[in-house]
């Protein structure tokens, strides 16, 4: 009986994953809508802007109401649909950055870019690294293509482009860090499976001295 | 958030309650107290008993001044910190010989990084070694983190500086890490300092309640993620226990209703 083995499969462990880390991938989302709808109320000057911008957060709130009703309800999105789910959020964000109303307010000038950090680290966290790598790719490729198309990117390598480096390398750090915590924890939760509760049985053996060589007797 | 309990005086025990941490001799050893007898899946059946569940990391992490005990939780989370911190360090080093502004930004710059670096190195190589710092060591390297990062804001003028944005790789860290209270504590602060210096330095309203609210979220993700996890790994377990109990139980009977084999 020590010898038990995990019994799920890795597609098994993928879909439990996307089931219960889900919820983050939610709560990010809420974040980033509460900032959205707060920032459109804050900063509209006129009717027509403040109209012109909210319906894509409504749009995304009825979405997310959605999916997180499904996932109240015991009966989630599958994978397809949370990643889908989640370009949306990259789009979204991207339009922001790139569109926001005001030229010196788009692009590299736009100080919404901190939206990027909690979806693309909550995306982290439930799926596994080629996809994750493959989102936060998207979403610094989105990010510098905004700023491009804005021209708000000067590529003199100069105080612009560093600050331009920054932000990308934080949105690296986020999609790097939350898959390397993801990792840990399912393979904590694979030896929780085999019932080995956590890694102190590796950290004895670590301890364990080496056992002492006998003298060679010529 | 631990799995852990602590016994024997204090000691850090392993889950299966065999072994205990020595903090002095640096070694675990073998518990001297009896094993205490595991509840079978019929004793569970019919007691409606529930996995004994793991005390909140914070009475075991906050009282380690004696330096023997160590959460299971931190010592895990304590990688993802210490990476953040190379991910701060590797970048800021870059960056601020990139263009820098003037010689004492720049004096400050390195001579916080590389302070860091040395405190990064040596948690590094705790961990390489497999003696995971002290609890209180770690909360203070991130005290340490928050307090470089807030010291080259200030230095760049607060709310326009580039910089604030490692508040986000070290708040990753502390979320993923810490209990809950301590995470809300910490991105407490992080929150009260950072949007005193950006109001007090002419920040845009709009823009500064982003970048707090974002702070938050990343630690709310995180610790949310974290805490979802661990309750898996308990389900886990108990599922586990509860697969070899009734094996056991199976076993004698199996072994019973076996033919005998011939003399």
């Amino acid at each position: 009986m020590q010898n038990m083995r995990e019994v799920r499969t890795a597609a098994q462990a993928n879909l439990e994953d996307v089931f219960f880390g889900q919820t983050v991938i939610l709560w990010a989302r809420w974040s980033v809508i509460v900032a959205g709808i707060v920032l459109v109320l804050w900063t509209s000057t006129t009717i027509s802007h403040l109209t012109q911008t909210v319906p894509f957060f409504l749009a995304l709130m009825a979405m997310n109401f959605f999916l997180h009703g499904r996932y109240v309800m015991g009966s989630p999105p599958n994978r397809t649909a949370v990643m889908a789910a989640s370009f949306v959020d990259l789009v979204l964000i991207t339009a922001i950055v790139a569109l926001w109303p005001g030229s010196h307010q788009q692009g590299l000038n736009n100080q919404f870019f901190v939206l990027y950090f909690p979806v693309v680290f909550a995306f982290a966290l439930v799926f596994t690294r080629r996809i994750e790598a493959a989102y936060t790719v998207i979403a610094m490729a989105a990010y510098v293509a905004a700023c491009a198309f804005t021209g708000t990117l000067p590529f003199d390598l100069g105080g612009d482009d560093k600050t331009l480096v920054m932000r990308l390398v934080v949105i690296a750090a986020m999609g790097f860090l939350g898959n390397y915590y993801f990792r840990i924890q399912r393979d904590r939760l694979a030896r929780a499976s085999r019932g080995a509760s956590s890694g102190v049985e590796d950290l004895v053996a670590n301890l364990r001295p080496a056992p002492a060589r006998r003298p060679v007797r010529s | 958030m631990t799995t852990e309990s602590k016994q024997h005086g204090g000691h850090l025990v392993s889950p299966d309650g065999n072994w205990y941490w020595d903090g002095i001799e640096q070694e675990w050893k073998p518990a001297s107290a009896p094993p205490v007898a595991r509840p079978t899946a019929a004793s569970r059946r019919e007691t409606n008993w529930e996995p004994a569940k793991p005390k909140p990391a914070a009475s075991t992490s906050l009282s380690s001044f004696v330096g023997s005990v160590r959460s299971d939780d931190l010592v895990f989370g304590q990688t993802v910190l210490v990476w953040a911190r190379w991910i701060l360090i590797g970048t800021g080093l870059v960056l601020s010989f990139w263009t820098p502004s003037d010689l004492l930004t720049l004096q400050v710059q390195l001579a916080a990084i590389i302070a860091l670096a040395f405190g990064n190195f040596y948690l590094h190589v705790q961990l390489l070694r497999g003696h995971p710092a002290l609890d209180n060591v770690v909360y203070a390297a991130s005290i340490g983190d928050l307090c470089v990062v807030t010291a080259l804001v200030i230095v760049q003028g607060g709310y326009p500086s580039p910089v604030f944005v490692f508040y986000f790789a070290a708040v990753v860290g502390i979320s993923v890490a810490f209990p809950t209270l301590l995470t809300a504590a910490y991105a407490l602060v992080v929150i009260g300092g950072y949007g005193i210096i950006c109001l007090s330095t002419g920040g845009d309203g709009p823009a500064v309640f982003t970048r707090l609210l974002m702070i938050a979220a990343i630690a709310v993700c995180g610790n949310l993620f974290a805490r979802n996890e661990s309750h898996r790994r308990q389900d886990a377990i108990r599922i586990h226990e509860e697969l070899q109990d009734e094996a056991a139980e199976s076993e004698p009977s199996a072994q019973l209703s076996q033919p005998a084999s011939p003399a």
